[in-house]
């Protein structure tokens, strides 16, 4: 489903090149769930906005879905976006002034789908999430899983091929963050690709493998069920003669 | 006030653009009131230095008047016509220097083989004193007895051009309506009064106006006198004069002070009507410095928080608001009267003959008006800042 | 996306922030109806001057003796070379085509007396057609007899003011007044008209032609008016009328003012200086667009997590600019109908209390106000819009709030 070749992201930073993704191969097939792990710098953030077709690779090739994604042109991404991509965010990124069912409904307004579709489709897409109750209210009246659980829905309602999730947790008490992680479960098992970058142990053992940047490369590739946490990722490798 | 004034400064260049942008609004508003105003202004004192080159002791009589004598009882004959005799009553009197029986009418002159249709002025040689028109080549006809007539005239430039061309017409006869008439002089150069040539004239002696234009009064009687005596003297004397001339108040007597200021008065009236059309631009410009306010304080929420914890009272932070947006407001009046004053210098070197005169009291009254504009706009704003609860204001983000 | 999509989030993002989108409108609002007011009153005022020079009849050409080359004034303020005579007139009438009838004038000012009471007043002779060419109406008795204008018979009309002044509370029909030295039956009284182009009809006493000349001892007249026939055509006639007048003078002494000439242009100077007004008016618009573009930046500043976050959903950059424009183009155009409705409120309060002026907004000028304001708003508003799609979507979702 994902597969880089050798991609980079350089950026400038006060005259000086800063190289965030510095050569990164790395397949992901389909219905595959990846977490990616990091400490802050080490350029997860970056990888997962070249994946979801926000920034575009300095070079190396990206393949999604058989298609050579590295070439597009802006407006082309813009439909990847639209169409393949679903973006879930650690802030949650809900507009404030529409309800829950107006934010569900935004990317197929710009997809320009029409009006009766579009509700149902974002009612569907409350209701797989369990939110089918709250469709009217506003951000500012929902908890912060319940915000969560609208974002994924939007994520969702056009049904892409990729869910991308940036900390997904992260704003979040331990309850609902559970239940967050055990609707991208869920979802996963319904055969959907799932990329989640986080810091967070538990949330990366929910993956079925783990990928640790450090320094814009891929330090580690490891089975998700030998995560730890990071310190102990980064301590020095225990010796096997230690108890 | 001074540390008001540079925290609102510092302020207002956290956000140059948009700051920028408010004083601009406020700055069409300040020019554009500045140049019409200007204009009409300089109109204005283009008219009376026009005017008040005659001086203000001039009367100016005419024929007739259109009201009704409703005075049962009392008899009289037909109108009387006002004639040379009348001016020459006049000029008796010690208060007069000067009388000037005009009539005027068009005619066509003729000389050289070209005919010119034009005005034709029947005056008498104290038009120099009186319209302080002079001969410039040649000179007057002398002093007679204005109730003679006298086969002499006095071309206007213009007029001794089209007839003469470059050739000397002094000596040289013309030919008024079949009358022979001897160039004796040549006016002085007068250019145009509201778009009409007052050069394009030809002035030849009363009586023989009067002949030639078939008219048996003059058209209007010009009074020029002492001008150390109080107008409404003269007037009083000139009027007993001639009231017991004609029997009675058959005449018009205009001065020249109330023409004047019937004059100022409407040009006043229009330039302050053009200016307030113009300062709804203000109002709108206005509006926006409420409306920048407004959000800046929204914005600022934080920081109006961290201002109470530190001991500033709820008038202090109101007067802060209100010095920027008076801060606001002044810098976009003076950056609008320098773009006025701009304009009305390149519109003076482009229409040389577009008077523009930008009195200063407008240049200050601009920037006052702009200030306080600002500080009424300011005030909602304020208020909402000075409201805010402290504990509140700190928690915003 | 489709445009009610569109329309609908923008109008949501306004509504977010009523009184800061209620003062960028109310600017517009107040630009439009100072443009809307301004230009109805001046068009009003051109209308009104229009309909007093229809009101003396539109097919009429008039001659006046002399003639000078500057144009636009007047000429003819006294005598001239060559007398414009009744012999012309009568001329005029029977020898050039397209001429329906031709009414001569004569004026003066003179005293008139009625037993106690005197006045001076405006005293007009007339051929016996000028009535009806001059489209006057008589509200009692009747107007000079026809064939009275050579021989100059002792009657006159009269306007109503002079009637009431003279003969108050009686009836001045069958009544003699004294003018100057001469005697007059009034045979009837001119119906009120008021002040027609500086001359107050009321205010006049109307008599035979030629007896008019004779009390003024003129042998010029001062108008002659020529009607022309249905269907003539105004220019031609002018030609022979000056061409029959030039001949009978052995030289071009008269000036001919055709009615469209001068209405055309009076018509033209008064469009003009509306349209100056207007302008000046209009430059709070262009303030009130500055007001919108101020308003519009800070929106985008404070959204800027928000585009970023459409731009991830799959908007494109056009999709963006759209968003933004569309808030301005609501912002103006929604000011611009607040403007129209109020500028056709104080329009028609202005008619109320001024009935001469009275008449709704000329539609070019409401649609002109309205497009301007328009246009202002998405010109302003393309600056914020195209600074919001072109934020950097990565950049813009790390935004902190």
């Amino acid at each position: 489903m994902i597969r880089l070749v050798g991609v980079t992201r350089t950026y400038e930073v006060g005259g000086r090149p800063v190289h965030a993704l510095a050569g990164i191969d790395e397949h992901i097939a389909p219905g595959e769930h990846v977490a990616i792990m990091g400490p802050s710098g080490s350029g997860k953030s970056t990888l997962l906005n070249v994946i979801g077709c926000l920034d575009r690779p300095s070079s190396g090739r990206y393949v999604l879905a058989g298609r050579d994604v590295s070439e597009l042109g802006e407006r082309e991404l813009d439909l990847v976006r639209r169409n393949d991509i679903g973006f879930i965010f650690q802030s949650f990124h809900l507009v404030g002034r529409l309800s829950a069912l107006e934010n569900v409904e935004l990317p197929l307004l710009f997809a320009g789908v029409g009006r009766r579709e579009r509700r149902e489709r974002a009612v569907k897409a409350l209701s797989a999430v369990g939110l089918a109750d709250r469709a009217t209210h506003r951000p500012d009246q929902l908890s912060g899983g319940e915000r969560q659980r609208t974002a994924i829905a939007r994520a969702l309602v056009t049904q892409p091929k990729v869910l991308l999730a940036d900390e997904p947790t992260g704003n979040l008490d331990t309850k609902s963050g559970g239940q967050v992680l055990d609707l991208l479960d869920r979802l996963h098992h319904e055969g959907i690709t799932l990329v989640v970058v986080t810091h967070d142990p538990n949330v990366a053992r929910r993956a079925e493998r783990l990928i640790v940047l450090v320094d814009g490369r891929i330090a580690k590739r490891l089975p998700a069920a030998e995560v730890r946490s990071l310190d102990e990722l980064f301590a020095p490798a225990p010796t096997r003669d230690t108890p | 006030m001074i540390e008001l004034v540079g925290f609102s400064l510092r302020a207002l260049s956290a956000h140059r653009l948009r700051t920028g942008l408010s004083m601009l609004g406020i700055a069409i508003g300040v020019a554009s009131v500045v140049l019409l105003t200007s204009i009409g202004e300089g109109t204005r004192q283009y008219v009376f230095s026009q005017f008040n080159q005659f001086g203000t002791n001039l009367l100016s009589i005419n024929p007739g008047k259109s009201e009704t004598i409703g005075i049962p009882g009392v008899l009289g004959g037909s109108t009387q016509k006002l004639t040379i005799d009348d001016a020459l009553a006049i000029e008796r009197l010690p208060e007069v220097d000067y009388v000037v029986p005009t009539i005027f009418g068009a005619a066509e002159v003729e000389a050289e083989g070209r005919a010119r249709s034009v005005f034709v002025y029947g005056v008498t040689p104290a038009i120099e004193p009186v319209w302080k028109v002079y001969v410039r080549q040649g000179s007057f006809w002398p002093t007679i007895d204005p109730r003679e007539e006298m086969s002499a005239a006095i071309l206007g430039p213009t007029l001794k051009r089209e007839l003469f061309g470059a050739k000397n017409a002094l000596g040289e006869f013309v030919r008024i309506s079949g009358s022979r008439f001897r160039v004796v002089g040549i006016m002085n150069e007068r250019g145009s009064l509201l778009g009409i040539d007052v050069d394009d004239t030809i002035y030849i002696p009363s009586a023989s106006a009067m002949r030639l234009l078939n008219q048996d009064e003059i058209t209007e009687l010009h009074v020029q006198f002492n001008p150390g005596l109080p107008t409404a003297q003269v007037v009083k004397r000139v009027k007993a004069v001639l009231t017991a001339r004609h029997g009675r108040e058959d005449y018009t007597l205009n001065t020249q002070e109330a023409m004047l200021s019937v004059f100022g008065n409407v040009m006043t009236a229009i330039t302050g009507a053009v200016g307030a059309i113009a300062g709804i631009s203000l109002l709108v410009g206005a509006i926006g410095i409420l409306t920048t306010m407004w959000i800046a304080v929204g914005e600022r929420t934080h920081e109006i928080g961290l201002l109470r914890a530190l001991g500033a009272a709820e008038d202090q932070v109101r007067r802060a608001f209100l010095t920027e947006a008076a801060t606001l407001a002044a810098a976009g009046g003076a950056l609008g009267l320098a773009i006025g004053l701009g304009l009305c210098a390149i519109l003076r070197a482009a229409v040389p003959g577009l008077p523009v005169e930008t009195p200063l009291a407008f240049a200050v009254a601009a920037i006052g008006v702009s200030t306080l504009t600002g500080l009424a706009a300011g005030v909602l704003p304020a208020r909402r800042a000075a409201k805010m609860n402290p504990v509140e204001a700190l928690r915003a983000d | 996306m489709r445009a009610l999509d569109l329309f609908r989030f923008a109008a949501g993002a306004l509504t977010r922030h009523l009184l800061r989108s209620g003062l960028s409108l109310l600017g517009v609002a107040i630009g439009v109806t100072a443009v809307v007011v301004l230009v109805s009153l001046g068009e009003s005022a051109r209308r009104y001057v229009l309909d007093q020079f229809a009101s003396i009849g539109n097919n009429l050409l008039i001659v006046v003796p002399g003639k000078t080359e500057t144009s636009g004034a007047f000429p003819g303020l006294g005598g001239a070379p060559n007398d414009l005579t009744l012999a012309d007139v009568a001329a005029l009438k029977r020898q050039v085509r397209g001429v329906a009838d031709v009414a001569a004038m004569s004026a003066g000012t003179e005293t008139v007396e009625a037993r106690d009471r005197r006045r001076q007043v405006a005293v007009l002779g007339a051929t016996d057609n000028f009535l009806r060419v001059r489209r006057l109406e008589l509200a009692r008795g009747e107007f000079l007899p026809s064939d009275e204008a050579e021989r100059g018979r002792a009657v006159a009309v009269i306007g109503t003011q002079v009637a009431r002044e003279l003969f108050p509370g009686a009836d001045p029909i069958g009544q003699v007044i004294r003018i100057g030295s001469w005697r007059f039956r009034v045979i009837g009284l001119v119906a009120p008209m008021g002040t027609q182009l500086g001359i107050n009809i009321d205010e006049i006493v109307i008599v035979p032609v030629a007896t008019g000349l004779k009390m003024f001892n003129r042998t010029s007249l001062f108008r002659v008016m020529v009607e022309l026939a249905p269907g003539a055509d105004a220019e031609e006639t002018e030609r022979r009328v000056v061409a029959l007048l030039t001949e009978r003078h052995g030289e071009e002494d008269v000036t001919v003012l055709s009615q469209d000439s001068v209405v055309s242009a009076a018509s033209g100077i008064l469009r003009a200086l509306t349209l100056a007004i207007g302008a000046i008016a209009g430059i709070s618009l262009a303030v009130a667009g500055i007001g919108i573009l101020n308003v519009m930046l800070v929106s985008v500043t404070e959204r800027t997590r928000e585009v970023g976050l459409l731009r991830a959903l799959g908007a494109g950059r056009g999709q963006v600019l759209w968003v933004f424009l569309i808030e301005a183009a609501l912002l103006s155009s929604v000011g611009g109908l607040v403007g129209l409705a109020a500028g056709a409120g104080l329009t028609a309060l202005f008619g109320q209390i001024f009935p001469a002026l009275a008449g709704p907004p000329p539609a070019w000028a409401a649609a002109a106000a309205f497009l301007t304001a328009l246009s202002t708003g998405v010109t302003f508003g393309l600056l914020p819009a195209r600074r919001a799609a072109r934020l950097d979507p990565v950049e813009a979702l790390r935004t902190s709030k």
